[in-house]
């Protein structure tokens, strides 16, 4: 290839790349952050693709009172560096006035420039101390006003899972206290449910040991599952993403580890499930929402988001709500004074118990308020079965912890 | 011939102080000076997105330099020098946070207290070499990684630390259009100071440490100083970056400074070219703007409807792969860095009409 060749190629590329995609007159834009390529695209990808479904079917219903929603989406391999270009160029050329955004380093780390730019941020992180708006918690290191997420938060959801083993505990007639182990990568995504746990875990009665670490990338653990099973423990909570959690479920199959596992919402799902194999069995964790069998009203809007064909993952259908919560903001915004930034943030607030429409029995009800963010606080808490190698999701139950004041940010 | 000097004919050279100038001609000072002007002028038409760009390219640009002093004028390796990066973010977060330093003397701070560390990572450098140093270097990314994650009195913990905003009389240098002015006016005086050192008998030390250390000890250069020196600068440098990194995010997080940023820095300064301060910043242009041009062609693509939206979802490692296979072709066709072409370029035109 000649010099001038390649010279011309690459000023091609360049104008290709500046040059942005031509833009309707009325439209609504949102940026969309996900992840196809990085380290957590296995969970990125059902949950995107639940947010793009969603808003094109919003786009074909009628969209927002009439107005398409344009989302540009870019996928940042999970490079905090990248999401805070993309969130630049979406406030200041693409005029986004929401964004649907994803990972916790990205999430945090646009905390302080959405405040200050008053741009609501639907993250795909659920950790506790974005719930708190005003800083007024006191535990949060700065008040994150424009930050919103449907689920239970990370803190909240282990909350749940320790109620659900507080009762299992009972309902087998053990005898003694039972006793419950944090294991996860020092990191801020699996740590952030860990003291919260651990405190919560004491107050119910647990014999907390100290915790386990296990990295987020997997490998063989079999060192800490021999760790484990010395401990003695009877519930283990796994803080990490699937990929790792496979690796250690596995590990601790092959030593024999006894403990009931108790994975976190991007811990565990099908795909992780066929790959842990027979280790999968019986491990419990938590999902957000309504799954593609359940027969609730809303998961035929769900099924037909989705087009019909085939199995969705439980993370897509999270994915939808998420959209469709972004959706009815902005309309309520749009009939008083516009979709702009505080206009959504004050469309979240207008609802106690909300539920998209559409979508009954799919998302939980969800409050928010000016003073408290943690959207919902129910969440389901499901078992793992397989049976001549065939996988089977088992809910277990449906719990709801309290809205404590001193609970919010943490 | 045409590549080493662009002097014209007939100006020689008759005192080291002119040999070691850092302009060799006129016109390059001048275009120097040109180039300032207009960097300073360019908030006034960018946008925040290209802001952001900029002062990316600006911060990682310090950290690169201070790395190719390392391996590219001491022929050192470092495999850890995103860990240094975040120490200096987590030091100037804490300074400032814990004993109220100002941000602006917090930076610098910062910078000395990363050499420290660095001194003392670099200690094993004063005896090993190669792919020895390399593991050195490496396991000392793992080792600061996790010190990051546990030390919460210092660091934050996993939690992360909130850095403030720079500010200098009263003068708030938040959001992109201020803050570009304070990352500019560090970088403008990291790379002046960098270009310095390395016209001074430790710069020249450090090369020759690089370029034959047998011989270089043989004419007297103490090889366990210079290497160690090397270490100190390379850090200083990862430290002032950070710090400002730390300072432009308002927040710090052990999440940031992983393996593969030290690698990304590795990258900058193979593609900028090795042991040239110009080539440095170039590098760091090159890897911090290819990924958003090729995000910019795939949506520019996926707007105009070439591509559909499952190709959006299931093709979008080809891009990752695309970026891969632009860093490759650069080392097969252009080994030598963006700095070499550079020079090729001005002597083109140097010469131009005749090719000799």
């Amino acid at each position: 290839m000649s010099r001038k060749t390649l010279t011309g190629a690459f000023a091609a590329i360049l104008v290709a790349g500046t040059a942005s995609a031509a833009i309707a007159a009325d439209d609504i834009k949102i940026g969309n952050l996900v992840d196809y390529t990085g380290a957590t695209s296995t969970v990125s990808k059902p949950f995107s693709e639940g947010k793009i479904d969603a808003f094109n079917w919003i786009n074909a219903h009628g969209g927002i009172n009439g107005k398409q929603i344009n989302a540009d989406t870019v996928d940042y391999s999970y490079q905090a560096p990248r999401a805070i270009a993309a969130y630049k160029r979406w406030v200041s050329e693409f005029g986004a006035v929401a964004i649907a955004g994803w990972g916790t380093a990205d999430t945090e780390a646009l905390v302080g420039f959405l405040a200050k730019d008053e741009m609501p941020y639907y993250s795909g992180s659920y950790s506790a101390h974005l719930t708190d708006p005003t800083g007024k918690s006191g535990v949060v290191k700065a008040p994150a006003p424009y930050n919103f997420f449907y689920n239970v938060s990370y803190s909240d959801a282990l909350r749940g899972m320790l109620q659900w083993a507080a009762e299992d505990w009972k309902k087998q007639g053990k005898e003694g206290k039972p006793k419950y182990v944090h294991m996860g990568d020092n990191h801020p995504y699996p740590n952030a449910a860990r003291k919260a746990g651990e405190e919560y875990a004491k107050e119910l009665g647990f014999d907390v040991l100290p915790a386990i670490q296990y990295s987020l990338a997997p490998a063989d653990f079999k060192a800490q599952c021999l760790t484990l099973k010395e401990s003695g423990a009877n519930y283990a909570y796994l803080g990490n993403t699937a990929g790792s959690n496979i690796s250690l479920l596995k590990s601790c199959e092959t030593v024999g580890v006894e403990a009931q596992f108790m994975a976190n919402i991007w811990g565990f799902d099908e795909s992780a499930a066929e790959a842990a194999g027979s280790a999968a069995d019986g491990v419990v964790w938590v999902v957000g929402s309504a799954t593609w069998q359940d027969d609730a009203p809303g998961m035929k809007l769900v099924h037909e988001i989705a087009g019909g064909d085939g199995y969705r993952p439980v993370h897509y259908v999270r994915g939808v709500c998420t959209a469709f919560y972004m959706k009815e903001a902005m309309e309520w915004a749009d009939k008083n004074g516009g979709v702009t930034g505080p206009n959504i943030k004050q469309g979240m607030y207008q609802k106690t118990d909300w539920v998209p429409a559409g979508l009954e029995g799919v998302c939980f009800p969800s409050t928010w308020t000016p003073e408290d963010h943690r959207g919902t606080i129910d969440m389901y808490v499901y078992q793992g079965e397989v049976k001549d190698g065939k996988f089977a999701m088992n809910r277990l139950a449906e719990t709801r912890i309290d809205r404590r004041p001193e609970w919010l940010g943490w | 011939m045409s590549s080493m000097s662009l002097r014209p004919c007939g100006d020689y050279r008759t005192s080291y102080a002119k040999d070691t100038t850092i302009f060799p001609t006129k016109w390059s000072r001048n275009f120097a000076i040109l180039g300032l002007i207009l960097a300073a002028l360019f908030p006034l038409i960018a946008s925040q997105y290209h802001m952001n760009l900029a002062i990316t390219i600006a911060i990682y640009g310090i950290a690169a330099l201070g790395l190719n002093i390392l391996v590219g004028f001491t022929g050192q390796i470092s495999l850890g020098h995103a860990a240094f990066f975040g120490f200096g973010a987590f030091s100037s977060a804490f300074l400032n946070n814990t004993y109220d330093v100002p941000v602006v003397l917090a930076i610098p701070l910062a910078g000395l207290m990363t050499t420290a560390v660095g001194l003392i990572v670099g200690i094993p450098a004063a005896r090993i070499k190669g792919l020895y140093l390399a593991i050195a270097t490496l396991a000392s990314q793992f080792i600061l990684q996790d010190f990051f994650s546990r030390a919460d009195f210092f660091t934050g913990g996993s939690a992360g630390a909130l850095a403030q905003s720079f500010s200098l009389f009263g003068w708030e240098a938040y959001g992109e259009h201020n803050f570009y002015y304070v990352a500019l006016v560090f970088m403008v005086i990291c790379f002046l100071l960098a270009t310095n050192m390395l016209r001074s008998r430790d710069g020249r030390a450090f090369v020759a440490v690089r370029d034959h250390y047998l011989s270089a000890e043989v004419m007297g250069v103490n090889l366990t100083k210079y290497r160690l020196m090397s270490f100190g600068v390379s850090s200083f440098y990862a430290g002032i970056a950070g710090a400002l990194y730390g300072h432009y995010l308002g927040f710090v997080s052990v999440e940031s400074f992983t393996i593969l940023l030290s690698i990304q820095f590795l990258g900058m300064i193979i593609i900028g070219g090795l042991g040239s301060v110009m080539g440095t910043l170039m590098g760091t242009a090159f890897m911090v703007l290819l990924p958003e041009v090729l995000e910019g062609v795939v949506s520019a693509m996926n707007g105009a409807g070439l591509i559909g939206a499952s190709f959006m979802t299931n093709v979008a490692f080809l891009k990752e792969a695309a970026i891969g296979l632009v860093i490759v072709l650069f080392l097969i066709f252009e080994p030598d860095g963006l700095a070499h072409r550079w020079r090729q370029i001005k002597a083109y035109w140097k010469l131009y009409p005749f090719s000799y």
